[in-house]
């Protein structure tokens, strides 16, 4: 082996090795940006965090408020008959409201998407979107309860309201501002058997549920819980008509 | 002396050539930051065994492929895995180096105290020839 061959040899490689060595430095200088951007990603994310948490704190501080305003509204009126009766309105208008939690006889109902469905499993005619919980599918069966006399829901644990909307945004559904998703577990306070019947009934809502593969339950309870609404109720625009 | 201006000449013509090509996707760049260092262990192997007079273009280019695809496939095994593999790799490929560069100057520092021990004695010679 000559001294020459070897010398072309090893400057071949080189010029190889550097070809790929200023190749890597330019991939990684124009990766810098994503890099940063991940960075900015995860300050965003604690910013989040740390908003969360002082939203958390403040509206456990309200609520705390709220208890010692029921309690001084008690002492208030624990001796005074006609003030008494008004406490009792107001403490029923609340609970109409949604401003209170609440529990009762009733019926809890589970929507899950068919778990066996993928885009490879379903057959050519058929579309995956048949296979999911719609908020179509949400607002029929609040819709069914209301009918069948529930004086209570809420969806994963979202009040409804008289100011709610069930609204698809993008692969959740929104109520109330915040986003729910499958599994949907709708709880109702009212008179279980007519809650129950109206859904359950052979060609009832249920039933056309499962027959799209859509994984539903339902069943009677004597203590349903149904949380009190967490957002403000606007009343901006409206006045009482003289 | 000839090794290294031939190596000089390649890192300038690699560098020209590497400006003027694209960049690759980001994903790879960690298989070919991989295979570059396994590829400077084998340049580093074949300047020190070059020194040494046993170098073998055989052992030297089979060295250079398989050492850079056995890293690279460490390092997928790794993504697959969820293992930092190619640490090992790299740290493997870089302690040959420091090898490899111990041997490169232990011959350099033995060649110049060589020539020094030489040239002393040569002097003596010539001082005891001259009386």
């Amino acid at each position: 082996m000559s001294k020459n061959k070897i010398a072309i040899t090893l400057g071949i490689v080189c010029m190889i090795l550097t070809i790929a060595i200023v190749i890597q430095i330019n991939t990684i200088k124009g990766t810098n940006e994503t890099v940063s951007q991940t960075l900015a990603e995860d300050e965003l994310r604690d910013e989040v965090l740390r908003m969360k948490e002082r939203y958390d704190n403040a509206y456990s501080s309200l609520e705390n408020a709220e208890k010692e305003l029921a309690q001084v509204r008690e002492q208030a009126t624990q001796n005074d008959d006609s003030s008494a009766e008004k406490e009792a309105e107001i403490k029923l208008n609340n609970n109409l409201l949604g401003l209170t939690d609440l529990e009762g006889q009733g019926v809890e109902i589970t929507l899950q998407d068919d778990p066996n469905a993928t885009v490879d499993s379903i057959s050519v005619l058929d579309q995956i979107s048949n296979h999911l919980v719609h908020d179509s599918d949400i607002r029929m069966i609040v819709n069914e309860l209301k009918n069948a006399g529930a004086e209570a829901i809420s969806i994963n644990g979202q009040r409804v309201v008289s100011t709610t909307s069930i609204i698809c945004i993008g692969n959740v559904i929104k109520v109330n501002d915040s986003r729910v998703s499958s599994p949907f577990v709708i709880k109702a306070i009212g008179f279980p058997e007519r809650l129950m019947t109206a859904l359950d009934r052979p060609g009832g809502f249920l039933e056309e549920l499962n027959s799209y593969g859509i994984v539903t339950s339902i069943k009677k309870s004597n203590k349903v819980e149904i949380p009190k609404y967490s957002g403000v109720i606007s009343a901006k625009y409206m006045r009482t008509q003289n | 002396m000839m090794l290294f201006i031939a190596i000089l000449i390649g890192c300038i013509v690699g560098a020209l050539i590497g400006v003027n090509i694209p960049m690759i996707p980001y994903t790879y760049s960690g298989y070919l930051a991989i295979a570059i260092i396994a590829a400077l262990d084998s340049v580093f192997g074949a300047i020190s065994s070059s020194l040494q007079k046993k170098f073998d273009m055989k052992i030297f280019i089979s060295g250079f492929f398989v050492n850079a695809i056995l890293a690279m496939a460490l390092t997928y095994l790794g993504q697959k895995l969820n293992v930092d593999i190619h640490l090992a790799a790299v740290v493997v490929f870089v302690g040959r180096m420091f090898n490899n560069l111990g041997t490169i100057r232990r011959y350099y520092v033995e060649k110049i105290t060589d020539r020094k021990i030489i040239a002393k004695a040569e002097a003596t010679i010539k001082e005891s020839k001259k009386q």
